[in-house]
């Protein structure tokens, strides 16, 4: 193995952030206020962004040794992991009082993780940067130290570990059928019952990050008890991880499987979908229904993995890869915009009815919080509507009618909850007049998740430009 | 480009509505009555003559060429008679919104309606016309929601549900064509004129599979028969009509029930005849269904809201009629004219009468606190003029020569009874229960001896009887000269049959 210095460019996004993340750590025996910390992250958030960008422009793709692959596919992801951490820095700020030099270290080194986990192809640094996001958001998860916190975080930390057990074992098995850790140029791997075992060890370990059916239920606790920037990192960042892990050792590592495994990834997409949104049509605690909507989301995601299944190769495969693609990016700012807005509530864990009014005492707050809900449930002139628009669209052309059918009327049922939220919004009055904190720090998120998520309906050509990348997803350039 | 100006024009008032907040009311009483008199002058101008079928005013502003995507527009006569229609509704409809009850986010309401509407009718690009399908919904929902009567909350997330459901149907039918077409002539279009006339093409339709052409068909038609609505799918309607606020009636019965009406003959008429003979007897058995069961239904309602949103429904029989007969009829061309003109002639001039209706229902219960016909009675005594203008609304909706319901029935009957025969008798049984149920409310809430427990009540006048009485006068005006309707609507259908 020897390792290429011109690939040392690379890996520069890496370094920078892990670099600042040494130096908040050191920066924090002077004890600074938190926003000095937040700012130097968020400084190398974008120094890295930048980064990534030049390279992508400047540089031709380039395979670099042992697994790593510099493609399309793989700077898409890494800029919207950024994004994504970027998105949670300053709303951090409002809960993370103390030690916030630990928590912003934290968030650095696990978009190196995340970063990682974009450009890898193989099953060994996958896993590894894997646990460097899920130990770094354990530690996340704990902070703003009240009894619920810990215990969500807990819970958390517990059924990760178990998660990371499964894996491991999908791993050996993944190995002793293949004879090789590396995801590229898999063609002639077959059905055997070894690799079988693997998909489904290795589904079940990266199926509870990302929170799809059966291994949801810590997402509810968790989401619901952690501090508002860190759900919403937890449903966006850290399930986008899962997602982009699992497109690669599904679709690239598991070439060769015979078509009818689609079916198993269908029965997880639709059982996902529909159980999260039937539980969340009789919620009232508003972060879980939150949470819920967010399993459902995840139902959605995996209808990729479902339609590539089927109809692999195919123009329906690049379709829904590149829809799964652009689901992620619309997906941060909705998601994570619902659970920032959660901040204007004073109370801690909300129920709906404490949403009462907002439309009468900021209409504006009222009308953002509004989009990112629409878009949710998938309506015209969100981004939400044109992401679901592509993905249904992929499933009409790959074959799967009965799927688009299933999935459909699920985002019809999920329009009840999400407008029982607006209903309350409008037309019910506050019972109390402090109940919400409507400082500028809180409203910024929320009105640029708005804007962000219209703007996205806006840019059609997007999905077009991102569709040459979804091939990347094998590991090509 | 006139007509792009006119939709910029109505969208943007939405958003100046509500920065007005005080002058809201005002402002959108005269944008909307300026949108009707713009679109009367730009039907004037390119409809009165040499008008001969097709789609006229095309635009395309091209988003995203590569993939099909242009914010395409194009007026047919069909679509022009809906645009005066609309026009004409919402005008009505900012008219009787009083400024004391309603802020002014209901005026913002209003007017993102009518753009919805108004883009509809004018799309040829089926992405923005699913846009605009979805986006009339919402802010229906908001005022129904938020100012509607006691039960407002579980109707009007019904409403948005049940409709929502419909359309989505309709989206994966959309995509269903799009993806095919793509896979024939390696085009990716969302043009309506090309994909639609893909439907016309024989060669492109017998290379579909079988499933994916009825998949196509079934999406469309039950979108468009939720919104008619027709028999099995008609839940939301009595509730809906029933709880929203009187401009929220006036809105979904006479501009929104267009809608399905609009999708069957503006959008899969070309290809209907694809449905294939057993299909369209099921579509045929639910209109005539639709018109006596409705009736039937109307019949035993007290609220004068419910009864006349069951008629409505009834009407709407008719159009399923219509569009269904057109292609059964064996003679073919004549006899198919006359019913599909009169179909779409009865959805331009259903909205006007229940326009009529509703408005004036609206006045009598503003004088008397009530439209349950029980607790009325008698009104004619204190209020002729109201009185009388109900009584002609409830005329028109049943059908009575010289005014412009009896128009498009009389041609549905007529060209409809070569195709169906002797089934005919469901109609003329429909027609008999809903004359005798429209004379009945009138005789009990109007005339006969006065209930004095309404107190003494005050006629309208001024302004409300003006509006009124101009409603009338134009449904008059279409009873006895339909041609201003039936020219451009004849020249539409002729050139597709």
């Amino acid at each position: 193995m020897t390792f290429d210095t011109n690939q040392l460019a690379f890996y520069y996004p890496m370094l920078v952030l892990g670099a600042a993340g040494f130096i908040i750590l050191a920066l924090g025996i002077k004890r600074l206020r938190s926003i000095v910390y937040a700012t130097i992250a968020m400084a190398a958030f974008v120094v890295a962004f930048i980064l990534l960008l030049m390279e992508w422009y400047n540089i031709l793709p380039y395979v670099a040794s042992e697994g790593m692959v510099f493609n399309g596919f793989g700077f898409y992801f890494a800029l919207l992991f950024l994004v994504a951490s970027g998105f949670i820095t300053y709303p951090a700020l409002k809960n993370i009082a103390a030690r916030s030099e630990i928590f912003y270290a934290m968030l650095l080194f696990v978009s190196v993780g995340m970063i990682v986990a974009a450009f890898s192809y193989n099953l060994i640094t996958l896993f590894i940067s894997f646990e460097a996001v899920s130990i770094g958001t354990y530690i996340i998860a704990g902070f703003h130290k009240t009894k619920r916190t810990l215990e969500s975080a807990t819970k958390y930390f517990f059924t990760g570990t178990v998660a990371t057990a499964f894996i491991i074992f999908g791993l050996s098995y993944f190995y002793l059928s293949t004879g090789t850790f590396s995801l590229l140029g898999h063609i002639a791997v077959s059905s055997t019952p070894d690799m079988l075992i693997a998909l489904a060890f290795l589904t079940i370990g990266f199926g509870f990050k990302m929170a799809i059916f059966p291994m949801h239920q810590w997402a509810i606790d968790t989401y619901d008890g952690t501090e508002n920037s860190v759900s919403s990192f937890l449903s966006t960042g850290s399930k986008l991880v899962a997602f982009v892990i699992m497109l690669k050792v599904f679709i690239a590592g598991f070439a060769g499987l015979d078509t009818y495994v689609y079916v198993f990834f269908a029965i997880l997409a639709v059982a996902t979908m529909t159980y999260a949104n039937i539980s969340a049509l009789s919620q009232n605690n508003l972060k879980r229904l939150l949470a819920y909507s967010s399993v459902a989301q995840a139902g959605y995601l995996i209808l990729v993995l479902a339609v590539v299944g089927y109809a692999p190769g195919t123009q329906a495969a690049d379709y829904a890869i590149a829809a799964g693609m652009l689901y992620s990016l619309v997906y941060i700012f909705m998601k994570g915009g619902a659970f920032l807005t959660m901040n204007i509530i004073r109370k801690d864990s909300p129920s709906v009815d404490d949403i009462s009014g907002l439309g009468r005492k900021s209409p504006g707050l009222a009308l953002a919080f509004s989009i990112i809900l629409l878009s949710l449930a998938g309506i015209p002139l969100t981004g939400g509507f044109l992401a679901k628009f592509f993905l249904f669209l992929s499933l009409v052309q790959g074959g799967l009618w009965w799927l688009a059918v299933v999935a459909i009327l699920n985002s019809a049922i999920s329009v009840f909850y999400y407008f029982r939220i607006m209903m309350f919004m409008y037309w019910r009055d506050s019972k109390e007049d402090s109940s919400f904190d409507l400082s500028v720090s809180n409203r910024i998120p929320v009105y640029f998740s708005a804007l962000v998520v219209v703007a996205l309906f806006f840019t059609f050509s997007l999905f077009f430009t991102i569709l040459p990348f979804a091939g990347g997803v094998f590991g090509g350039l | 480009m006139i007509i792009l100006g006119i939709f910029i024009w109505v969208l943007l008032s939405a958003l100046i509505a509500i920065i007005l907040k005080d002058k809201s009311s005002i402002f959108t009483k005269v944008s909307s009555i300026l949108t009707l008199i713009a679109i009367i002058l730009y039907s004037v101008l390119r409809f009165s003559s040499g008008y001969a079928g097709g789609f006229i005013s095309q635009t395309n502003i091209a988003l995203s060429k590569s993939v099909g995507i242009y914010f395409s527009i194009g007026v047919s006569g069909f679509a022009d008679a809906l645009l005066i229609l609309t026009g004409i509704i919402f005008a009505a409809a900012a008219f009787v919104t009083d400024r004391k009850l309603y802020p002014s986010s209901m005026f913002m309401m209003i007017m993102l309606t009518e753009a919805g509407m108004i883009g509809l009718l004018i799309s040829r690009n089926f992405l923005f016309f699913y846009v605009f399908w979805e986006l009339v919904l919402v802010p229906v929902y908001f005022i129904i929601g938020k100012f509607g009567g006691p039960r407002k909350d579980g109707v009007s997330l019904k409403f948005f549900v049940y409709t929502h459901i419909a359309s989505i149907f309709m989206l994966l039918s959309i995509f269903a064509l799009y993806s095919y077409y793509d896979l024939q002539y390696k085009v990716l279009t969302f043009q309506m004129s090309e994909l639609l006339q893909a439907m016309q093409n024989a060669t492109f339709t017998s290379a579909l599979p079988e499933i994916a052409k009825y998949f196509i068909l079934f999406g469309f038609v039950f979108a468009f028969l939720v919104k008619l609505p027709s028999f099995p799918v008609h839940a939301w309607l009595a509730d809906s009509y029933e709880q929203a606020p009187y401009p929220g009636t006036i809105i979904l019965a006479g501009a929104l029930s267009a809608m399905g009406g609009y999708g069957l003959f503006g959008i899969i008429f070309p290809f209907g005849g694809l449905i294939g003979t057993a299909g369209l007897d099921i579509l045929v058995g639910l209109g005539l269904v639709s018109i006596a069961y409705f009736a039937l239904t109307a019949m035993f309602q007290q609220s004068m809201k419910r009864m006349m949103a069951y008629a409505s429904a009834a009407s709407m029989g008719f159009v399923t009629l219509a569009f269904a007969s057109a292609f059964l009829d064996p003679l073919k061309s004549e006899n198919a004219l006359i019913v599909a003109s009169g179909g779409m002639f009865q959805i331009a001039t259903h909205g006007i009468i229940m326009l009529l209706v509703f408005a004036s229902i609206y006045y009598i219960m503003l004088k008397t606190g009530s439209d349950r016909i029980p607790s009325l009675g008698g009104i004619y005594r204190d209020a002729p003029f109201l009185s009388t203008l109900l009584l002609g609304g409830l005329l028109a909706s049943l059908g009575l020569p010289g005014l412009a319901g009896f128009v498009g029935e009389f041609s549905i009957i007529v060209g409809s009874f070569p195709a169906i025969g002797y089934w005919i008798f469901f109609l003329v049984f429909g027609m008999l229960i809903t004359a005798s149920y429209h004379i009945w409310a009138a005789q009990k809430a109007l005339y006969g001896p006065y209930n004095e427990k309404l107190g003494k009540i005050s006629d309208i006048g001024g302004a409300p009887l003006a509006m009124l009485l101009l409603v009338f006068v134009t449904i008059l005006i279409l009873g006895v000269f339909p041609v201003l309707f039936f020219g451009p609507i004849q020249a539409y259908a002729g050139g597709i049959i």
